[in-house]
């Protein structure tokens, strides 16, 4: 083994990684940003306090008792619902994943010891925040039983889900996959036809031709509605196929899918602009992508996040896509997903429109 | 009234001679004075200016690329645009190409403004950039149809393929070709709208000589076509076998500019004649020096160099080296070539200002 050579070889390479400044930049700002991030969410973690809703129909000595209990936990942050509100249909207005109702009578009968339930709601699809309200209520109930009756079972739960179909959790993942998959797609393959066909001279070169940026932007995009067509459909059949899934493809669903390509290619081009030497498309690409992914509440609910990190996934473009398609496929709450779709849209004109004002054919 | 070079059978000497198309002349050689007939031939190339570069100037922060330059370049004429890399080549041309915007000056291509028009004038033109790589999983036939698509004006594709001889590899992936194949593709989509001007930059850099020699058989030929074929290298012997008007760029600025002879003439030297491994060279030298030849000098190892102004003088040297009874190896006639001519221009070799 010839050890001069291979120190020779790793000093032209520290070289060349210094004279590419594109490549250095991202290669230090990729793990800076990785670990900012993952550093905020998991830093939260001890702290992290779910979202759950409360409405008392009660308003009684024994149901105040209740919601104290529950606020000293301090694991929840508690929105108390008004009595005279229709709590199902509050739930699918505001998305809300868990949801205790207490009764109307409900102090009465835990005073003559008649066995009385609470009501909660919850979304599967949100299993962390279930599991915690779930075994934190029942723990409170549990403790109340035993001071009321000495252990007989008078407060019981009764559990409903917010959705009518029987989800797991891959269904919450499957719109989030796809969402993700076209993203990663479009933003790379965009960045990485942008500096090869810049470094091999075919942009010089179609410059010189009648055809316009608009057009040859547009004819890319449409390459990449394509490849987000196939995508969709592929993973739609495994998920329905192998995993047993309810994939519900609406047209609104259609519309989303076109919007996100556009969006997300949109997104590359202008990267791309930026992205001078071809070695550093894929970490230019990478270092946008993956922080997305995770904020953008891809694999795990929004709601697990730190509360600033929710700000910050709601000025994100893949969480609006990853809302609409849950809305739409899953939840069938098709005016929810009506609203992410619009954005998804206004998204996708932002960035085509800057992408053929940016994207550059000429040189300086 | 036309411009035509012919050589002399004779001395091998290229000479420029007027007259209209089919005219016949006798004319008299100026290397070795000897009489000939001449026919001016039919087929002229077309008047006027393909394109015309007034005081163009490219600035970049501290750096002047390209300094305040101007020419024309007549319609069906090859156009060699010789220089080093650095000089300046590549951005004048991106500049008539409208890839790059120039700091001052005007370009007119085909008559048009480009700065105004140059939209106007992007189905008359072909172009092949520099270091140009086309689409790496398009067979070569998809390619020129792609490219050929882009345009209104469209040239038969199946024809230039047989023209730039690619037949045998019209349904190869473009990443399987060799550095020539791929250079003459790149020719072939320059010629996808059969254009008027057709911009080659660099077209054999970086190719073996043979394929080199592929891709001159391929200019040459769409110089027999009559188009305007802008070239640019750093070859001299691209230049010297495909150009009829050369322009020599060195540091952002023209420095000489005219045809091969024009070039020759005017900054080559006189052919020298090399006497090769000669015995009792100092004496040799002496003798010629006595004769009349006064720059005759050594180049070591017994070789020597007589500058010589005609053809007579050659016989001369040779007649009084008999009479003298010298040992040599052999003789040779070298001319002047464009190598000498940016020596004398520049004060260093081609090779010495890339390096």
């Amino acid at each position: 083994m010839n050890f001069k050579i291979i120190g020779m070889d790793f000093v032209y390479s520290v070289k060349g990684w210094y004279r590419s400044r594109g490549g250095m930049f991202w290669s230090l700002a990729f793990p800076i940003i990785l670990i900012l991030l993952f550093g905020a969410i998991f830093s939260g973690v001890g702290n992290t306090k779910y979202t759950l809703y409360i409405q008392d129909e009660d308003q009684s000595q024994i149901s105040e008792m209740f919601n104290t209990t529950l606020n000293s936990t301090k694991l929840f942050n508690i929105n108390m619902v008004k009595p005279d509100v229709n709590i199902t249909e509050y739930i699918k207005d505001k998305n809300i994943k868990a949801v205790i109702v207490i009764p109307k009578g409900f102090g009465d009968k835990v005073r003559l010891s008649e066995k009385v339930n609470l009501s909660f709601y919850y979304d599967p699809s949100d299993q962390t925040t279930v599991q915690v309200v779930r075994s934190v209520v029942t723990s409170i109930l549990q403790q109340m039983n035993m001071e009321i009756s000495h252990g007989s079972n008078i407060i019981g739960v009764s559990e409903i889900k917010t959705i009518t179909e029987n989800f797991n959790y891959i269904d919450f993942f499957l719109p989030g996959m796809i969402g993700f998959t076209i993203m990663q797609s479009a933003i790379y393959g965009s960045i990485e036809r942008n500096t090869k066909y810049r470094k091999d001279g075919i942009l010089r070169k179609l410059q010189t031709t009648p055809i316009t940026r608009t057009e040859w932007i547009l004819a890319k995009m449409l390459f990449m509605m394509f490849l987000a067509g196939i995508t969709t459909t592929l993973i739609s059949i495994i998920g329905i196929l192998v995993f047993g899934m309810t994939v519900n493809i609406t047209p609104l669903v259609i519309i989303i899918v076109i919007a996100t390509s556009f969006l997300f290619s949109g997104m590359g081009m202008l990267i791309g602009r930026f992205v001078k030497e071809e070695e550093t498309a894929d970490t230019a690409g990478g270092a946008i992508s993956f922080p997305m992914m995770f904020l953008a509440g891809t694999f795990f609910p929004l709601e697990q996040m730190p509360q600033f990190l929710q700000v910050v996934a709601r000025v994100l473009p893949l969480y609006y896509v990853n809302e609409g398609l849950r809305n739409s496929m899953i939840y069938l709450n098709q005016n929810e997903a009506l609203i992410n779709g619009g954005v998804v849209i206004v998204f996708a004109a932002v960035f085509f429109i800057s992408g053929v004002i940016l994207t550059k054919w000429k040189e300086d | 009234m036309i411009e035509q070079r012919f050589k002399c059978p004779v001395c091998g000497e290229i000479s420029v001679f007027h007259g209209n198309p089919g005219e016949q002349q006798v004319v008299v050689c100026p290397g070795c004075h000897s009489k000939g007939r001449i026919t001016i031939p039919l087929l002229s190339r077309p008047n006027g200016h393909a394109i015309e570069v007034t005081h163009l100037k490219k600035v970049y922060g501290d750096l002047i690329a390209v300094n305040d330059i101007s020419f024309a370049v007549r319609k069906g004429e090859v156009f060699a645009f010789l220089g080093p890399n650095g000089a300046g080549k590549t951005t004048t041309v991106e500049m008539i190409e409208s890839i790059r915007q120039p700091t001052s000056g005007t370009i007119k291509l085909l008559g048009c403004d480009i700065r105004t028009d140059f939209n106007g004038v992007k189905e008359k033109i072909g172009i092949l950039p520099q270091e140009f790589h086309s689409f790496e999983r398009l067979t070569v036939r998809e390619t020129l149809l792609y490219f050929s698509n882009l345009f209104k004006k469209k040239a038969d594709v199946d024809e230039i393929i047989s023209t730039l001889d690619l037949t045998d590899h019209k349904n190869m992936l473009y990443k399987t070709l060799s550095g020539g194949l791929k250079q003459r593709v790149g020719v072939a989509i320059a010629l996808v709208n059969d254009p008027e001007v057709i911009f080659l930059d660099e077209p054999t850099t970086g190719l073996d000589p043979k394929a080199r020699r592929e891709v001159w058989g391929v200019i040459a030929g769409l110089r027999k076509k009559g188009k305007t074929v802008f070239l640019t290298t750093h070859y001299m012997e691209e230049a010297e076998f495909l150009a009829d008007h050369i322009a020599v760029i060195h540091k952002g600025k023209i420095i000489a500019e005219g045809s091969l002879e024009d070039l020759i003439q005017r900054y080559g030297s006189d052919s020298i004649l090399h006497i090769k491994k000669c015995k009792d060279a100092a004496d040799v030298i002496a003798m010629l020096k006595q004769e009349g030849f006064p720059d005759a000098s050594s180049e070591g190892n017994g070789d020597i160099a007589v500058k010589i102004d005609y053809k007579e003088r050659v016989l001369e040297i040779l007649s009084r080296l008999r009479h003298d009874c010298v040992e040599y190896d052999s003789v040779d006639i070298r001319r002047s070539n464009l190598e000498e001519v940016f020596l004398r221009l520049t004060g260093s070799k081609l090779m010495e200002e890339e390096q």
